[in-house]
């Protein structure tokens, strides 16, 4: 079992007694890229300020690194780097100086910053003011002073929000080099779960301020069942040969095709095998995959009803 | 830790159109007295014959409150604006500083800037006077007082103008406060000398200055303290 960097214990935030995070208990492990995942509103940039103290819990424990965030602040920020939402920057100044400023607070070494500006490979760009920048790299900047520091933690608030496909995959691969080159524990926040998906392997998600689901990303996928539909020649009467199989309980007849939720492969061999022998011809076996986003959008709903 | 946030300001307001404003106020300040005794300079140097340099620092002097006010409302809000305008803030107070540090910075940086402009006012009055040949025997003493008393007795508007500037994020409700501020003091007068809008003249022209120059330094570092406490507490957006 490798360390736990971040641990919160029933973290609550109320707005005028509206819980905007409820109850919430984080469990980050070391070397992890933990996906935060939660529709917009979810709760995730107010959990994200809590854990970086720019907002102070309503209720609740946050620990970092093995410390009380409201006792060990400064030494705890100085093991993180952070990029919340939309980026941030002063427009006037060039890359370099916007860098410039932040060193100058970190009091780290000054060829740092031409370190950062060559991992999200903006060194050609580095003299420009910033206002000048695309999106993609202004949130690249924004990555590049996370990185200034030499954090053991990142945390990233939506850092591919707005981005093209090929600056999401730009990101998508410097957020996936990162563990593994230096050791970096990243948690990333985003409501796109297949983003997600390509780069963590362990997933939250929030949905009205409450964790629905915390687990591994193999685990996730488990959960999602996949349809099996088939097109026959009569399928009302298959459905009845279904029926009497045992497994037609849950199955439906759908603009001619009957669709069987979750069936296994024996079963599928012994319904074909039945439908054969009954004389029914079979045009097409399809398997239904269901997407992220179902599977996204179920565990949201149960969080929901539980 | 206050000085590596200093420095870092220091960088952030480059080519902001501050440096602009900190020597603008004071040069504006004494051509506005280079027109008025350019235009009528043998009826003026009738008037204060047996003080020339007295008169000149005078007429100043008349301006310098005014001055202050709008300078301590405008330094004040283009400073914080400078985080406020990318919501800076976030990415500013997640880094490894305490907000007192950030909060002290930003004040010693209005500080320093306004302090420049008061040298820079010392400065150009000699200069000024020296042009209009008053005689190299310049009082010295004088126009410093010229340059920081006042500005010692409005530093409680400083303190005031930098918390309100910094707590909203919209600038309009702290520049029209300060505005308004500047354009009634001078019709302050009527009322008791202590009014702290009065502090100012007081703090250069009464013989109890002392007195007024004491209060504004209390002043403003209690309304300093008061606004580090509420910035140490807030939440941010």
């Amino acid at each position: 079992m490798s360390e736990i960097i971040i641990q919160t214990e029933n973290l609550t935030k109320k707005y005028r007694g509206r819980a905007a995070v409820n109850n919430l208990n984080l469990q980050i492990s070391q070397g992890d890229i933990y996906g935060f995942l939660g529709p917009n509103g979810a709760g995730k940039t107010t959990t994200i300020r809590m854990l970086l103290g720019l907002i102070q819990p309503t209720e609740g424990s946050i620990r970092i690194f093995g410390r009380e965030l409201h006792k060990d602040k400064l030494e705890i920020l100085r093991r993180i780097g952070s990029l919340v939402e939309y980026p941030s920057y002063y427009g006037h100044l060039s890359a370099i100086d916007n860098l410039e400023a932040i060193r100058r607070i970190l009091g780290t070494q000054k060829s740092r910053i031409d370190e950062v500006l060559e991992i999200v490979s903006l060194s050609k760009e580095a003299r420009r003011p910033v206002k000048g920048f695309s999106l993609g790299m202004k949130q690249r900047l924004g990555i590049a002073a996370s990185l200034l520091g030499n954090p053991e933690l990142l945390i990233l608030d939506e850092p591919t929000n707005g981005l093209d496909p090929s600056g999401i995959q730009e990101i998508r691969e410097l957020i996936k080099s990162l563990p593994g080159q230096h050791g970096i524990t990243v948690l990333i926040s985003s409501h796109l779960l297949g983003e997600i998906e390509q780069m963590a392997n362990t997933v939250g998600i929030i949905s009205e301020g409450e964790m629905v689901f915390q687990d591994t990303i193999q685990n996730l996928l488990l959960q999602s069942q996949h349809d099996m539909d088939l097109v026959v020649s009569e399928p009302e009467s298959a459905l009845w040969l279904a029926r009497d199989l045992g497994f037609g309980a849950t199955g439906t007849l759908r603009a001619g095709a009957l669709t069987f939720p979750g069936m296994q492969d024996p079963e599928v061999a012994l319904l074909v095998k039945r439908l054969v022998e009954n004389g029914h011809e079979i045009y097409r076996i399809e398997q239904k995959k269901k997407s992220l986003e179902d599977i996204f959008m179920r565990v949201i709903g149960e969080g929901k009803t539980g | 830790m206050m000085i590596r946030s200093l420095s870092a300001d220091f960088l952030k307001i480059r080519r902001k159109g501050i440096w602009f404003l900190v020597f603008l106020a004071p040069l504006g300040l004494v051509a506005m007295q280079a027109l008025n005794f350019g235009i009528r300079f043998d009826y003026m140097k009738k008037q204060y014959a047996d003080d020339l340099w007295g008169g000149l620092i005078d007429n100043i002097s008349l301006f310098v409150p005014i001055a202050l006010y709008l300078g301590c409302t405008l330094i004040a809000s283009l400073v914080a604006n400078v985080e406020h305008q990318m919501s800076s803030w976030k990415q500013l107070l997640a880094l490894p500083i305490s907000r007192s540090a950030v909060f002290s910075a930003k004040f010693t940086l209005c500080f320093i800037l306004l302090s420049m402009s008061c040298i820079l006012l010392s400065l150009a009055t000699i200069i000024l006077g020296l042009v209009f040949g008053f005689g190299s025997s310049f009082p010295l003493t004088d126009t410093i007082k010229l340059g920081f008393f006042p500005y010692f007795a409005a530093l409680p508007m400083l303190a005031l103008q930098l918390w309100l500037s910094l707590s909203f994020r919209n600038q309009a409700l702290p520049v029209s406060l300060g505005v308004t501020v500047a354009l009634v003091s001078p019709f302050a007068g009527n009322l008791s000398e202590w009014f702290p809008l009065n502090w100012p003249v007081m703090g250069y022209a009464s013989p109890d200055k002392a007195w007024f120059i004491s209060a504004g330094l209390c002043l403003g570092f209690i309304i300093m303290l008061i606004g580090l406490v509420h910035f140490n507490r807030k939440d941010v957006d």
